[in-house]
């Protein structure tokens, strides 16, 4: 392991975990929406809830695909492993998209609506969970020897993925509801603030309890958190989070429109950041870290080259169609 | 049955039914995409809004088709992981980064666009319109360059030696062109842009046949016509051009594909099998309808140029024979059919049949192109296990097997997520073809308001009345 290859290597920590931020930001709230479309009440506020990610849903789950390929050509070892280890809650997931995806149009050509609008709901909902579950089992850490997964296909069903797997479902349906806030208007918008609220102080007792539990996962994590003076340099992450999330129940309280979704923004990307310090260097925790599983620096550059200068351009184009696409949804549904 | 117990075996199965399920949209998309962007071109220069129209109506299609090709196509960039980690954590370096590519550069593009393509005529001025359709056909083009890419260095790599188990890339450029790349790309998006022309034709003669909007949808089946007629003479070019490719780079499976054991002796053509009972255990044929001389000739294109027997190849290094022998056979008889098809369509042409009072009678010509359009996805299935199975027993050619690149999963397990991916595949096939049933019965919105009109009358650009653009806030 050479030091260029590590240098690069801790650029593909940072990028892959921009993408992966992206995606659990923007596919969050389309996962939310779904999530929170199981208490619809009826087909035409769910077909509502459904318009309002027509247009953008599609792209939000490409995140995925992206972040996929840039995992697998920068760190083939993690791929290989994560992805193998946790089979079960991957195929899950990937059921619980397929189902929710393919709702979107089933559900507006449909004549009996509601088994597309459950499928849409109960999709989300797994696809949501099964990355908690992912996220919960790779920081719970994964036994690994060499290059292969020494563990069994039901190690990742312990407590704390479960727990893990809350946090998501409700910081989901918190990104959910903050997004139909803005979206909506009338009945549909005044109960998500009700769920965005409650999603919120879900949340909020999860990302305690999961919060006090990581360090004790491991000593390296331990080691950050409680010993001075690296301990100064990530509290202020916590403590963002918590303004944060205080804002964000103060601007639910006063019924603002684009604030709540602001503020969730700030307290996922808080919780992210310190998920990714507690990590580092860490990919797969105990043993898999950037210098052990890092591809080539060759390959970590042509990448560099064809995936890493792209993004900006990948956002500007993703922007547009946001813009393109602003303001309330119309109740007439999915299609223009 | 040992197949239900043995996790390689599964997991082939699997990879195969989700690769082979998931081919069948991305096919219609890439090609009913670029017929978008000429619809659109056709409309912008010649103002006739039937082709508007027509836009419009292909494109609720192309929607339907595009979701399930979305969600079908994330199980396969998994999988790799899941349950081909040796192969993944041993060609990421190579095979990773070109999904990767895949993802950033073609998918992104096709999906960032997607959504103002399809409903974004009103806010959008007409440029930009054109601009959004054209960036989903080449994200989609492109989406097939780079898989294609992939899945032609698996078969002929190239620019990579193994180091401590591991593929290292010595040449990007020689990995990505590798030799069997061109044709593989080539003729997999001619593939595409057949299905797609079938399918458009198809559609369009059955309303021809039922004499509804028939002024309306003789124009797109002459446009599919006259495309068809230069896309499917092509078709058999490029496909014999990737066979002299294969000829040279993977023999054995050239052999598979055309049962042919015994190396022909110097001096004497090989005869080519239209049908065969391939026989691996003794290494024969049992019987077989042989034409002398003709695999010589197209292989090496002359009447006694030499080509391999699969008895020149251990056993273990055999791929299996039956399938690849009468697939391939299917593929290439469903590719000669519709070049068949294709000049009885311009013979009926040239005798002046393809007007709108006319064309309705030409029951069996319009019917033939109706049946095109399964014949044309078989013919893409039988395509692709003719690939991948003749490059068995390898999953890169001749440097790693495909047993050694299976992840050690239960096989319980993967039998599991098997039956499961079947019978949500088939749930999907059955309510897509209902839906695409009744989105052709319904048939196109001849009365809908033209997006120019609407532009200019100023409600198309500004957000819906009660917007929230300026939220103090």
């Amino acid at each position: 392991m050479d030091a260029l290859q590590l240098f690069l290597g801790n650029i593909w920590f940072f990028l892959i975990g921009l993408m992966l931020v992206l995606y659990v930001v923007l596919d969050g709230f389309d996962l939310g929406v779904g999530i929170l479309s199981l208490f619809a009440g009826d087909e035409d506020n769910r077909g509502v809830m459904m318009a309002s990610l027509g247009s953008v849903w599609d792209a939000n789950e490409t995140w995925l695909v992206v972040l996929g390929g840039a995992l697998f050509g920068a760190f083939p070892l993690v791929y290989g492993i994560a992805l193998h280890a946790l089979y079960i809650p991957v195929m899950l997931m990937i059921f619980g998209l397929i189902f929710r995806g393919v709702a979107f149009e089933f559900h507006e050509q449909a004549r009996r609506k509601s088994p597309w609008g459950v499928a849409f709901g109960a999709g989300s909902l797994v696809a949501a969970a099964s990355q908690g579950l992912i996220l919960g089992a790779v920081i719970g850490g994964l036994p690994v020897q060499g290059d292969r997964y020494t563990g069994g296909i039901w190690d990742w069903l312990q407590p704390f993925p479960l727990l893990v797997a809350a946090g998501v479902v409700f910081g989901y349906a918190l990104l959910g509801a903050t997004f139909l806030i803005i979206k909506t208007g009338g009945e549909i918008q005044q109960r998500s603030y009700y769920r965005a609220r409650f999603s919120a102080w879900a949340m909020f007792g999860v990302a305690v309890a999961v919060t006090t539990w990581t360090p004790f996962l491991h000593d390296h994590i331990a080691g950050k958190w409680f010993s001075l003076p690296a301990f100064f340099y990530i509290a202020p992450l916590p403590l963002a989070a918590m303004l944060a999330f205080l804002l964000l129940m103060r601007s639910l309280q006063k019924g603002y429109e684009h604030a709540p979704f602001a503020y969730s923004l700030i307290v996922f990307l808080c919780s992210f950041a310190g998920l990714a310090v507690s990590l580092y260097p860490y990919l797969l925790p105990p043993s898999v870290t950037i210098a052990t599983a890092a591809a080539s620096p060759k390959t970590q550059v042509f990448m560099l080259t064809g995936i890493g200068m792209l993004l900006p351009i990948m956002l500007i184009y993703n922007g547009y169609q946001y813009f393109v696409f602003r303001g309330k949804v119309s109740g007439r549904g999915y299609h223009d | 049955m040992d197949i239900l117990f043995d996790t390689v075996i599964l997991s082939q199965l699997q990879f195969a039914l989700t690769a082979m399920f998931h081919i069948l949209w991305p096919v219609l998309t890439i090609g009913l995409s670029l017929f978008l962007v000429l619809l659109e071109v056709l409309w912008l220069k010649t103002r006739d809004a039937d082709y508007y129209r027509h836009a419009r109506f292909w494109s609720k299609l192309l929607l339907l088709n595009f979701g399930v090709g979305v969600v079908s196509g994330i199980p396969l960039e998994f999988e790799f992981g899941t349950n081909w980690a040796p192969f993944s954590i041993a060609a990421g370096d190579f095979f990773g980064n070109i999904l990767g590519f895949e993802g950033a550069m073609a998918f992104m593009l096709e999906a960032g666009f997607l959504g103002i393509m399809l409903f974004g005529w009103r806010r959008v001025p007409a440029g930009i319109h054109l601009f959004a359709t054209a960036m989903v056909a080449f994200g989609a083009s492109l989406s097939a360059f780079w898989i294609m890419a992939a899945n032609g260095w698996m078969q002929t790599p190239a620019g990579v030696h193994f180091e401590n188990g591991i593929i290292v890339v010595d040449s990007y450029a020689a990995a990505i062109f590798n030799p069997s790349m061109p044709t593989s790309v080539l003729h997999m998006w001619l593939a595409c842009l057949e299905t797609s022309l079938f399918v458009i034709g198809g559609i369009s003669a059955w309303y021809l046949l039922k004499q509804r909007h028939s002024v309306f949808f003789l124009k797109s089946f002459r446009l599919a016509v006259l495309a068809a007629v230069i896309v499917t003479p092509a078709q058999i070019l490029v496909g014999d051009a990737g066979g002299r490719v294969m000829a040279e780079h993977q023999p054995a499976k050239l052999a598979a594909i055309e049962g042919h054991w015994q190396t022909n002796p110097l001096g004497e053509g090989a005869a080519w099998a239209l049908l065969a009972w391939p026989d691996a255990q003794n290494q024969r044929n049992r019987w077989s309808i042989e034409v002398p001389n003709l695999l010589s000739l197209i292989t090496t294109h002359s009447l006694t140029g030499q080509v391999e027997g699969l008895r020149e190849f251990p056993v273990k290094d055999q791929p299996p024979v039956w399938v690849p022998f009468y697939t391939f056979r299917l593929m290439v008889l469903a590719g000669m059919t519709f070049v068949g098809l294709m000049l009885w369509s311009l013979w009926r042409w040239q005798c002046g049949a393809f007007t709108a009072h006319r064309i309705s009678g030409e029951r069996a010509l319009l019917c033939a192109w109706i049946t095109a359009i399964p014949v044309a996805y078989l013919a893409v299935e039988m395509g692709w296990l003719t690939r991948e199975v003749g490059r068995q027993p390898w999953i890169i050619y001749g440097l790693m097997r495909t047993e050694a690149a299976a992840s050690a999963l239960p096989a319980g397990a993967v039998g599991a997520t098997l039956i499961t991916y079947f019978v949500i595949y088939a749930l999907l096939f059955a309510v897509f073809i209902v839906f695409a049933a009744r989105l052709i019965r319904r048939g196109p919105d001849l009365d809908i308001l033209l997006p120019a009109a609407a532009l200019k009358t100023g409600t198309g650009t500004t957000p819906p009345a009660g917007g929230a653009a300026d939220q103090p806030d």
